[in-house]
């Protein structure tokens, strides 16, 4: 008999990052190890740039790479520091 | 030559090693500040203690919750059948009573925390939970579904601090009190310390926290000022470089019972500015030529107290 291990669900989280003149726009976080190119965002019709991503149960660190400047997301649910020190945002998934 | 999957972004998220994916060991201490007047809807302090319910039961993360009651409260009521029956029936049942003398909510937190950091240990998590809040409305039901964030993102991602932070419209007192008189007053006492503060939260004074059992034990050990505790925690927070937090846990407004006339307001001023005066000292007494600058510190803060003061009569007088 197999024992019963919980899934580790997935929830879609969309990020959306308002910065109508930037040239390109990247997420960042805990989830993709802080690597710039992991999650480019798309920049959509009314100029914003988004992206969907799924991510674990949990509380994770993130903020935008705006043309390369690290800039936090204005409509977080809150701010922490990475291990850089650096401010950052924070979004709950549950 | 072997082949790696290239996924979406998405499923790359989900795979990458984050920490909030981590085993948490830490148990959480929730400590309940009992309303010091009794509200007389209980509506409210039923949804709190619907949370507090939940939380006795999850023994394995959470620790037995504790309430803090002033003793003033309980002879205040002790005749009044409806309190002695919420008391004994809801109250004691999900949580162990604190009974306590207090000059004030700051002393109730102080004997809450205090009594909890001794049943804890070092990996160990303390919530307060003010009990005065209108839990039982439906945007009080969203607060108390987010307030569990608080000891989580301790644990999960290794903070020493997570203030809760309420929203507030310009004008409320609380807004007042923190923009003119607790941020004006720290600017002058801990000017580098208050822009650390302020690049967190904009509520200094905020009831919503939660923290580590080393930090709770620093402050505890230290002394503890008898009103402003957040606003000292947060200062012993940015002196000792701990890791903060900030996190919203939504739009809430203080029961009628506990919501701040001018007379309040003006009090909480001049306490904020009392803790600070002191706190100043402390840190600086031992400096050549410390009272020359505490002179000068003393006069520029009593511009920003009177300052403050003008504002707020202005705004909250009736």
């Amino acid at each position: 008999m197999t024992a019963f291990v919980p899934r580790q669900t997935l929830r879609a989280v969309n990020f959306i990052c308002n910065a109508p003149q930037a040239r390109a726009v990247t997420l960042v976080g805990d989830f993709n190890a802080w690597r710039p190119a992991a999650h480019p965002m798309k920049q959509m019709a009314d100029k914003a740039w988004l992206l969907t991503v799924e991510l674990k149960h949990g509380h994770h660190r993130y903020a935008f790479l705006v043309d390369g400047q690290l800039t936090l997301d204005p409509r977080a649910q809150g701010i922490t520091r990475n291990d850089k020190g650096e401010r950052v945002s924070l979004v709950p998934v549950s | 030559m072997k082949k790696t999957m290239a996924g979406p972004p998405a499923t790359q998220a989900a795979a990458a090693k984050g920490r909030s994916g981590a085993p948490q060991q830490g148990k959480i201490h929730p400590v309940v500040i009992y309303p010091f007047r009794q509200p007389t809807d209980y509506s409210d302090l039923e949804a709190l203690y619907q949370l507090i319910a939940r939380l006795d039961s999850d023994q394995d993360r959470y620790a037995r919750p504790i309430t803090v009651m002033d003793r003033k409260t309980y002879f205040a009521m002790e005749r009044d059948k409806a309190f002695v029956d919420f008391k004994k029936n809801i109250v004691t049942r999900h949580s162990d009573i604190l009974d306590a003398w207090c000059v004030d909510t700051c002393q109730m937190w102080y004997s809450g925390l205090g009594l909890a950091f001794e049943q804890g240990s070092p990996e160990h998590v303390y919530w307060l939970i003010p009990g005065d809040f209108n839990y039982g409305t439906a945007v009080g039901q969203e607060v108390l579904g987010r307030l569990h964030d608080l000891p989580e993102i301790i644990l999960e991602l290794e903070q020493d601090l997570c203030i809760g932070e309420i929203a507030a419209d310009h004008n409320n007192s609380k807004q007042l009190i923190d923009t003119y008189g607790t941020f004006a007053l720290l600017y002058n006492w801990f000017p580098a310390e208050a822009q650390e503060i302020r690049q967190f939260t904009e509520r200094p004074r905020s009831e919503f926290f939660a923290v580590r059992h080393s930090f709770l034990g620093e402050v505890l050990t230290r002394r503890w000022y008898a009103y402003e505790q957040t606003v000292v925690m947060l200062l012993q927070a940015v002196f000792g470089k701990k890791r903060i937090s900030r996190f919203f846990v939504g739009n809430i407004s203080d029961l009628p019972e506990g919501r701040e006339p001018l007379s309040s307001a003006i009090q909480q001023v001049e306490r904020t500015e009392r803790v600070l005066k002191a706190l100043w000292r402390e840190r600086n007494q031992s400096n050549a030529g410390w009272i020359d600058q505490y002179r000068l510190l003393e006069t520029q803060s009593e511009q920003v107290r009177r300052s403050a003061l003008t504002v707020l009569r202005n705004l909250l007088a009736a």
